[in-house]
Parts: structure tokens; C-alpha cells; sequence
């Protein structure tokens, strides 16, 4: 029998809703099952674009970099958001 | 105008069956001359959940072989005027049917005079699938609000819109709203934000579809049946007549009403 705390607690729900993990898990995986590309390519392509900005620009903070797939009317878009300390051999 | 409408959903198991069964025999009911193929070859089931199981003579691909006329093996539903079901053939596989067969098959019954042709289709996406759309005018998709269900049935929606039949209809089977109530279950609204199309229906999950199942009599039949009833509102939403979506569709639970008015429970939700 479950206690009376534990139903109270069931009743209240937990932080979040199972139907929103469900969700999440659901949107992560349509925008990749569209794309046919994985997480790990998609790290992948991330370090490899980083490589490239790193060539022209100061990238200031690895944490703050953003890589994202958006799933919109049309189609799906990379988003990405990469925040820049300097840029170093700018064209005269 | 004769249409034919394509029951599919990708993944096996989520009541494309019962779907298409319930479907056809309200058509029926509502004055309709109705064909209900069952294109799932050698996995034979539309059949029992008609309950007319026990008078198959001739099969689909007997049918398409020429081995004896469509009428012959089109089975009157002598429960109501106007259903007859087209069985697949039990002992053959999917490769016995080609989709200009059944692009030929679903011109022969509308040359014969039914208002509906609806198809029920196998799950997957390969033969038995292309051959299910190759002649229908329009898609209806049936899935539950779970997360693999959803998945297969966003690649059923691109796979059906890359075959020209631009504007699938959705059916949310299995809907449980208490579980939706307390968070449980993705709501109507999640399930059409993932799959952006047109809503035709909700059916809640009841053990009347156990009942009916058992004695291969279609829950369309019982109008006291909430089930019953979902499926009368889809039948006339397929036929064009315009039905509110009732309340156990929308409104959420006494529980949730009750924890939002004290101010505990998550904020308010479309159930």
C-alpha cells in the first residue's frame, strides 16, 4: 500500500510532468531523424565549425557556444550562437 | 464523389485496424456505399474485428490474379446496409500485389459505385504501404500520445505528403485523460505541435474496444458508447459535416481543476 505522503505526493506531481520529458525526447528526436544526423556528428561538425571561427576570430567562452537544430515550418535550421573576444588578423 | 482513404500510421499495434473498421461501418450507417480493403497480405485481422471472419470465400490477390471476380469477393455486412469488406489473402505475401493493382482495384470499385473505399494498411513502410496509398485520394494517420508512435507517425506524414495526398488527417487513439490531467500523457495540443495537421478526431481509451473486439461487432454501432461516439463525430468529420470537439477532449480533469484552484497544480492546460 502506498502511504498517504506518497499518494499526496503523486497527486501534487513531480516537478515535471512525464508528458513533458516525452515531449522533449520526441521534438530531439523528429529534428534528427530528419536531418540523419546524429548527435555525435552533430558534436562532431560543432568542433570542426569551431576550428574554422577559431581561424579568424577569438571564440570567448567554449561554454556559451550554441549549436542547434530548429525544427520550423519549411524545413529545419542550424542554429548556432558563438560568442567572440577578438578578431585577430582582420583584413586591412 | 468517390473517395478513397488510406488508414495508416507507421507503427504497428496503435488501432489502425479498429480504426478503419469503425470508420467504414459508421460511414455505412450514415447512408454510404462503403469498401474496406484489408491490404495488410498475410496478416489477415480486419476481418475478425468486423466479425465476418467466417465468410471469406476469395481474397485481394485472388482478386488481382484474376482468379475470380471483385464482386464475388466483396463480403456483405448484413448488419448494415451498404459495408462490404474486401479481405486480404491469408497464405501470400506482400510482393503478390503491385501498386497499379491497387490503383486499378480502387478504380474498379468506384466504377462499381462506392461512395468510400477505405484501406486499411499494413504497419511499416515498405511494399505493403506504397501499395495502401498508391490509390487513395486521401491519408488519415492514426497514432497514440506516446513518443514512438508520434515518431513513426511523423515519418508516415512525409512519406504520404511526398505521394500527393497533401493534407493527412490525424486520429489521437488510446487518449487516457486522466493521465493527461495529472501530466502523464501529451495532450491533444502537444501531439499537434510535433505533427502540425489537421485534427480529425480523439478516441479515449475504453475496454468497450476490448468488448466489441471480442465479439467482432464494431463499437461504432453502440451510440451509448463514448468510443462509439468519438467515431461518429470522425465519421461525420469525414464526411465534411463540421462537429465541436466535445468536452473530455478539451477540458481537463476534476482533479486538475481542483489543484489549480489551489493553486498546486501546473499552470492551466488544455487536456
Amino acid at each position: 500500500m502506498r502511504s498517504l505522503f506518497q499518494k499526496l505526493q503523486d497527486a501534487l506531481g513531480p516537478a515535471r510532468s512525464s508528458k513533458d520529458d516525452a515531449k522533449q525526447r520526441l521534438k530531439f528526436l523528429l529534428i534528427h531523424d530528419q536531418v540523419e544526423l546524429t548527435p555525435a556528428q552533430l558534436d562532431k561538425m560543432k568542433e570542426e565549425i569551431l576550428e574554422v571561427i577559431g581561424r579568424y576570430v577569438q571564440v570567448d567562452d567554449d561554454e556559451q557556444v550554441e549549436f542547434k537544430l530548429n525544427r520550423e515550418e519549411g524545413g529545419i535550421s542550424l542554429v548556432s550562437s558563438v560568442p567572440v573576444r577578438k578578431v585577430h588578423g582582420a583584413r586591412a | 464523389m468517390a473517395e478513397c482513404i488510406v488508414v495508416t500510421s507507421g507503427k504497428g499495434g496503435v488501432g489502425k485496424t479498429t480504426t478503419s473498421a469503425n470508420l467504414a461501418t459508421g460511414l455505412a450507417l450514415a447512408g454510404n456505399k462503403v469498401a474496406v480493403v484489408d491490404a495488410d497480405i498475410g496478416l489477415r485481422n480486419l476481418d475478425v474485428i468486423l466479425g465476418l471472419e467466417n465468410r471469406i470465400v476469395y481474397d485481394l490477390v485472388q482478386v488481382i490474379e484474376g482468379e475470380c471476380k471483385l464482386r464475388q469477393a466483396l463480403i456483405r455486412d448484413k448488419r448494415v446496409e451498404g459495408l462490404y469488406l474486401l479481405p486480404a489473402a491469408q497464405t501470400r505475401d506482400k510482393t503478390a500485389v503491385r501498386p497499379e493493382d491497387m490503383r486499378r482495384l480502387v478504380k474498379d470499385l468506384k466504377d462499381d459505385g462506392f461512395d468510400y473505399i477505405i484501406i486499411d494498411c499494413p504497419a511499416g513502410i515498405e511494399n505493403g504501404f506504397k501499395n495502401s496509398i498508391a490509390g487513395a485520394d486521401r491519408a488519415i494517420i492514426v497514432t497514440t500520445p506516446e513518443v514512438s508512435a508520434i515518431r513513426d507517425a511523423d515519418r508516415i506524414i512525409g512519406l504520404v505528403e511526398a505521394h500527393e495526398l497533401p493534407e493527412p488527417e490525424l486520429i489521437i487513439n488510446r487518449y487516457r485523460k486522466h493521465l493527461v490531467a495529472r501530466g502523464d500523457m501529451m495532450n491533444k495540443d502537444d501531439v499537434l505541435e510535433i505533427l502540425a495537421i489537421k485534427l480529425l478526431g480523439i478516441v479515449p481509451d475504453h475496454q468497450d474496444i476490448i468488448t466489441s473486439a471480442n465479439r467482432g461487432l464494431p463499437i461504432v454501432f453502440d451510440e451509448k458508447s463514448t468510443v462509439g461516439q468519438a467515431y461518429r463525430r470522425i465519421v461525420d468529420r469525414t464526411m465534411g459535416i463540421e462537429v465541436a470537439f466535445p468536452n473530455f477532449e478539451q477540458d481537463p480533469g476534476l482533479w486538475a481543476t481542483m489543484k489549480r484552484w489551489m493553486g498546486i497544480g501546473p499552470a492551466r492546460e488544455a487536456v
